[in-house]
């Protein structure tokens, strides 16, 4: 089972159609061309996947990085108790 | 070329079920948002909106005529005929045929399309009400009105979403200035606060959770609305040979296109409908006194339109007075243009500009004068009316006083 992190890495990847090797904590969304719907389809996403409530807008949302929005996504998950596989694993 | 104005004007909206209701409402600063008690709550993350309450169809509607009419169509055939008692047209056989129906709607019948298709999806029954497709037609309060008034000239909706009123009265405009018609009742309406709706707005993520704080700091987004406005266009010379009370000169409508982004709003696309407006409407940027903004309160299109009425108005742009209405009566979506018009008449008849409340503090991003909180005396000559649309589909209104 992969972790909570790479979940949502694949997710971004689908939701915003960039192949998942270049969808890294490093790279920004502008250059992957992610757009503000694709944002909201990301977050739809993460919701279904996860069965979970995401805040309508956070702070943590108004980043420009894959990894900041990662970060702030993998928090989201971990509050509302989805237990992390890699945690689990080691 | 004909001089178009207007004659009547009928409104319903969160604050109040008449245009001088609403007006009145509209100069006191008074707001009708408010949490949601028209439809269920309980599975609604949204709490907050600017709904029509008190509007009894049975007031207006004999029970057989209401099985045919979904809310949007109610809102619409009593802002028609608010707005025709007080243009005190007499229509004759031959001016029901020179005269056309213009209804902006962005989806029609949503309270129907809701109600029976819960009981489809929802209920598992096997059959929806008969009326259910004459109710939901998009079309259907063009119709309505047509068959009312028995009104045989042109007769449509126009569709933009949140510029559909201010599209259709653009069309209808020019049909009387192009000599096609001599009347024209037009306007919009929308009544879409259904469950189905509201979640697929809550997907957007743009509503907000307090209140609605157009260009203000601190704002958190749109409060959704519901209502209709109507009105009476006519051309100068037919108004004036029955001796009609002129409320306003229609003077251009200015249309364009982002051709961009699904949802974010574009300078470039607001300024060329702005500055479409005044060419046709033979207005240049300094008679303009007072420029109702689309303003929504989202943190996207506050600054887009100022930046982009900065563009259109150079050093003006700091001497015209800009509210956003939609403090009060919420984004009422395909009836916003209609509604808003009303605080555009009013400003141009009264000299009264209604305020944007809510507005707690300047954001440096919006550096205009928004007339904060409170409405302010100020002779108005001409004004232009913005509404910008989702998908990129822009229209705006100029208008000056009554000839």
């Amino acid at each position: 089972m992969s972790t909570i992190r790479n979940q949502i890495l694949a997710i971004i990847a689908k939701e915003a159609h960039v192949e998942p090797e270049r969808v890294t904590l490093d790279a920004s969304l502008q250059d992957l061309a992610v757009s503000s719907l694709e944002i909201l389809e990301i977050l739809f996403a993460i919701e279904e996947h996860f069965n979970i409530t995401l805040p309508d807008r956070d702070p943590s949302f108004e980043t420009t990085s894959v990894g900041g929005l990662v970060k702030a996504l993998e928090r989201f998950v971990l509050d509302s108790g989805f237990p992390d596989a890699s945690a689990v694993a080691a | 070329m004909q001089r178009v104005v207007i004659t009547g004007m009928g409104a319903i909206a969160a604050i109040g079920l008449d245009a001088k209701q609403i007006w009145s409402a509209m100069t006191q600063g008074q707001s009708g948002i408010a949490p949601i008690s028209n439809i269920p709550t309980d599975r609604l993350n949204v709490r907050i909106a600017a709904e029509v309450k008190n509007f009894d169809p049975q007031a207006h509607f004999q029970e057989k005529h209401l099985a045919a009419l979904d809310r949007v169509s109610q809102f619409a055939l009593v802002t028609a005929r608010e707005a025709l008692k007080q243009s005190g047209l007499a229509f004759t056989d031959a001016l029901r045929d020179r005269c056309a129906v213009v209804v902006g709607t962005g989806v029609g019948g949503e309270n129907t399309r809701d109600e029976q298709f819960c009981r489809l999806y929802g209920d598992a029954k096997g059959r929806v009400h008969p009326m259910t497709i004459v109710r939901l037609m998009t079309s259907a309060p063009a119709s309505q009105i047509s068959i009312e008034f028995g009104i045989t000239g042109p007769a449509f909706v126009v569709s933009s979403a949140c510029a559909s009123a201010n599209h259709a009265l653009a069309q209808a405009f020019r049909m009387v200035r192009g000599g096609e018609v001599d009347v024209a009742i037009a306007g919009g309406s929308e009544a879409s606060l259904s469950f189905g709706s509201l979640k697929a707005w809550e997907a957007m993520r743009v509503l907000a959770d307090d209140t609605c704080r157009p260009f203000s700091a601190g704002r958190r987004g749109v409060v959704l609305g519901e209502g209709a406005g109507m009105f009476v266009l006519e051309s100068l010379a037919h108004a004036r040979e029955r001796g009609a009370v002129i409320l306003a000169e229609l003077a251009g409508a200015g249309l364009s296109s982002d051709a961009a982004d699904l949802v974010y709003p574009s300078v470039s696309g607001a300024a060329r409908a702005m500055e479409k407006a005044l060419v046709d409407g033979g207005l240049a940027p300094d008679a303009i006194d007072y420029v109702n903004a689309h303003g929504t309160g989202t943190a996207a299109n506050d600054p887009t339109e100022t930046k982009a009425i900065h563009r259109v108005f150079g050093a003006h742009a700091h001497r015209l007075a800009v509210s956003s209405t939609k403090a009060m009566h919420g984004h009422a979506l395909g009836a916003s243009g209609a509604i808003e018009l009303l605080a555009v008449i009013g400003a141009l008849r009264e000299g009264v500009i209604p305020p944007t409340i809510n507005f707690l503090e300047a954001d440096p991003a919006c550096d205009l004068d928004y007339v904060p909180n409170a409405a302010r005396e100020r002779a108005v000559r001409a004004v232009l009316s913005n509404s910008f649309a989702f998908g990129g589909l822009n229209a705006v209104l100029a208008l000056r006083r009554a000839p």
